[in-house]
């Protein structure tokens, strides 16, 4: 679910983030009413951020030296398990929320329920519009209000073994169906292809948007909720086969027994997003020299179809005093090229600003991937990603009803499209559980 | 009481006078000691349960399709208690801790005990390196505890697994049939020793006039643990069952913790974690409130239950 930060780093400082945790309500206990005010000259004012980006300390420090009037503290949240979103939910039903906080493009319209974001156009954030990746800025973008300023995504790609496929005189998928006939390939050598990760909500998404998959729109007052739709069905159906036919592993992603599996090269591919390659080469740094990146396979064969997997926005929380000075530093904070560079060096994933990729450090040729300028695959995903797709209000629990159905149709109970059919109609209750207008697209 | 020298009338209005002097102060005194405790029992449990009940009878109704429209707070009866009990996964969530607890509770008391009494018996060696190496476990936080379980669980990486594999038996410990025994253990690992510490507190309180007569009776070690010690533990075993079912009825950090690991753990695996997701999941706090609600209910009836039984059984007993 927060799989764009769930690097090796941040696993370990997600603890002493927790930690932290405890500290905080110093700040913010004023009254945070809606009395918004315009800083007078020369006041002095600190904003506090919740974030659990690695190594966003470095680009909060610049922006601290730069604007002595307008100091930003970080406190680090986890985002283990959802964990964060947990917090700022608590936070803004006591009434003591940060001023800023990371939040996922997925879970925007979450927060509007709660009435926890402020919608940033009335506070001059429209007119940034150009400086961010067009897609990317439709993500924070909701009946006409900009609530967030876009961060950085996950454009989908594909990593693989170079030397194994190699070895085996295996090409790289361009199409699914060839994606299938290299797992048979793979399976013959003892290895796995990769895995189908039931509890990756995420992923699961982000494979059905490449399809062509839209989950959610509104029309006027109502939801329409299109999980149980026929490209997602045509995605899962693939799926099923492979995992019927024990062509992939059925493990999670990213997590311990599939870094083991990436290590010893049990699994030799992974459809993944570009904020992947930190993963890889932290978890599984002996295989060095030996990855390359490829597009993702294609439904139809030289179409160039993508997609994304996570991406994160800075939103203001409603109650910030300075929504003015929290618009600027979110900003600069996404668009500034030295802040980008710092972000780019803790792992950020991918610039949301236009200007981000071109000449910073994702812009060069890697050892790792065997001297490949792996991330031009990403730039041209990120620019082919589908931009009509919309997350829904529930999300969270949209992801535990996906790993709960596929789970059990996995273990034998249900067919793949049974079980997606089931994960509309409960995505369905949740949001009528909300008090929203739903209706089946 | 000292002997009655002065004449009874007297004697008698002197201590009642006495006792109405005394009075007033002690309770007083009894007031003040016990204010703490009420305050506190009041605050932090009494008002919460009420805090409870009252949020599992409401609901939100939004206008707008974002919820950027009005939004009210209304009555909404027992509607969230009739949608839990309509969620297949919360009440199927109840089917997995109570079959959890009917094998991990007994399991668990009984090794409790033959620990317990091993390390009372006479012949016993080592006593107390043996009764802080069962009870270290429950030093460990439960979390820590499953995270490192997790690790020999998990295929790739456990050596567990690495050694069954070499003896030729391929487990998943993770499996959707294999993952509630795999918690089992960790349970049992964790709390086994805490509760065999219990019945030995208990055990230490039998005077030992009692194993003197039994042993002049001619009574071998075995009858001795038979007829004396297990009947004189019955009060702590009582306990021991009392809290494991309890505990068994709120499991939640070890699946928690597990959840990652496998997709096998689901919203309803256990009802507290199904509380816990739609609270902190689902933002639906009055539908966790509900759940908790029902949760707390279920609890008390089988606690109360037990007790009622072993209650009879125990008058049966004293015949």
């Amino acid at each position: 679910m927060t799989e764009v930060s769930t690097s090796r780093r941040t696993l370990l400082t997600a603890s002493a983030a927790t930690a932290a945790g405890l500290t905080l309500g110093a700040c913010g206990s004023e009254d945070k009413s809606d009395t918004a005010t315009e800083r007078k000259p020369g006041e002095k004012i600190t904003l506090m951020f919740w974030t659990w980006v690695p190594g966003i300390e470095k680009a909060v420090a610049l922006w601290n030296k730069k604007n002595p009037d307008v100091q930003v503290k970080v406190e680090k949240v986890s985002p283990t398990n959802s964990a964060q979103y947990a917090k700022m939910h608590a936070a803004l039903k006591a009434g003591n929320p940060p001023d800023l906080a990371q939040v996922e493009y997925q879970n925007i319209a979450e927060f509007l329920l709660d009435k926890g974001l402020l919608n940033l156009a009335d506070h001059g954030a429209a007119e940034y519009r150009s400086k961010f990746v067009g897609w990317q800025w439709e993500q924070v973008v909701y009946d006409g209000g900009v609530y967030a300023i876009p961060q950085a995504s996950g454009p989908m790609g594909m990593f693989y073994r170079h030397d194994l496929f190699r070895k085996w005189d295996i090409e790289p998928p361009a199409t699914w169906d060839d994606y299938e006939t290299a797992a048979k390939q793979i399976r013959k050598s003892g290895a796995y292809i990769g895995t189908f990760p039931a509890s990756s909500g995420g992923w699961i998404a982000s494979v059905a948007w490449q399809a062509g998959a839209q989950w959610f729109r509104t029309e006027g007052e109502k939801w329409i909720v299109g999980i149980d739709g026929e490209a997602t069905r045509k995605v899962l159906t693939f799926w099923e086969g492979l995992v019927r036919g024990k062509l992939v592993k059925t493990i999670p992603v990213t997590q311990s027994a599939w870094y083991a599996d990436i290590q010893s090269g049990d699994i030799v591919n992974w459809i993944g997003a570009q904020w992947g390659d930190a993963l890889i080469k932290g978890n599984a740094p002996d295989t060095a020299g030996k990855w390359r990146a490829a597009p993702m396979p294609q439904w139809e064969r030289g179409a160039d179809a993508s997609s994304n997997w996570g991406g994160s926005t800075t939103a203001v929380f409603t109650g910030a005093e300075h929504p003015k000075d929290a618009v600027d530093f979110a900003v600069w904070l996404n668009t500034d090229p030295e802040s980008i560079d710092l972000l780019i060096k803790g792992g950020y994933g991918w610039p949301a600003a236009k200007q981000g990729f071109q000449g910073s450090s994702l812009d060069e040729a890697s050892e790792f991937f065997d001297g490949q300028r792996y991330n031009e695959v990403f730039a041209a995903s990120d620019k082919a990603v589908d931009t009509s797709w919309k997350w829904g209000p529930t999300t969270v629990p949209m992801f535990q009803h996906l790993t709960d159905e596929l789970t059990e149709a996995m273990n034998g109970n249900a067919s793949f499209t049974d079980a997606i059919g089931k994960v509309q109609k409960l995505v369905m209750d949740d949001m009528k559980e909300k008090g929203l207008k739903v209706e089946a697209a | 009481m000292a002997p009655a020298r002065t004449p009874t009338r007297t004697r008698t209005r002197t201590r009642q006078r006495s006792r109405q002097r005394v009075t007033a102060p002690r309770n007083r005194a009894a007031a003040g000691f016990l204010l703490p405790f009420c305050l506190l029992f009041l605050a932090c449990f009494i008002a919460p349960i009420g805090y409870a009940l009252y949020q599992s009878m409401l609901k939100v109704e939004r206008t707008g399709a974002l919820g950027l429209g009005s939004e009210t707070q209304v009555f909404a009866g027992l509607s969230n208690y009739t949608h839990a009990l309509e969620d297949d996964r919360f009440v199927a969530g109840f089917g997995r801790v109570l079959l959890f607890g009917a094998v991990q509770v007994p399991v668990m008391i009984l090794l409790a005990t033959v620990l317990a009494l091993l390390l009372e018996s006479a012949s016993a060696r080592g006593v107390v390196f043996f009764r802080a190496a069962f009870f270290l476990p429950y030093g460990v936080p439960g979390v820590i505890a499953s995270i490192l379980w997790g690790f020999l669980y998990v295929p790739g990486i456990s050596p567990l697994v690495d050694v069954l594999h070499g003896a030729g038996w391929e487990v998943d410990f993770l499996s959707d049939g294999t993952l509630l025994w795999s918690i089992a253990n960790i349970v049992l690992w964790q709390f086994t020793g805490y509760n065999m510490l219990v019945l030995i507190s208990q055990l230490k309180a039998v005077p030992g006039d009692l194993y003197e007569a039994a042993r002049i009776d001619g009574a071998n070690a075995w009858q001795v643990a038979w007829r004396i010690k297990l009947p004189l533990m019955r009060p702590a075993l009582v306990l021991t069952t009392v809290f494991s079912i309890i505990g068994t009825l709120q499991l939640f950090s070890e699946p928690l913790v597990l959840r990652p690991l496998t997709g096998n753990v689901d919203t309803g695996y256990t009802p507290n974690l199904h509380a816990y997701d739609e609270a902190f999941k689902s933002n639906n706090y009055h539908g966790a409130a509900a759940e908790a609600v029902l949760l707390a209910l279920v609890a008390c009836v089988l606690s109360f239950g037990f007790l009622r039984l072993v209650g009879r059984s125990g008058k049966g007993d004293d015949r």
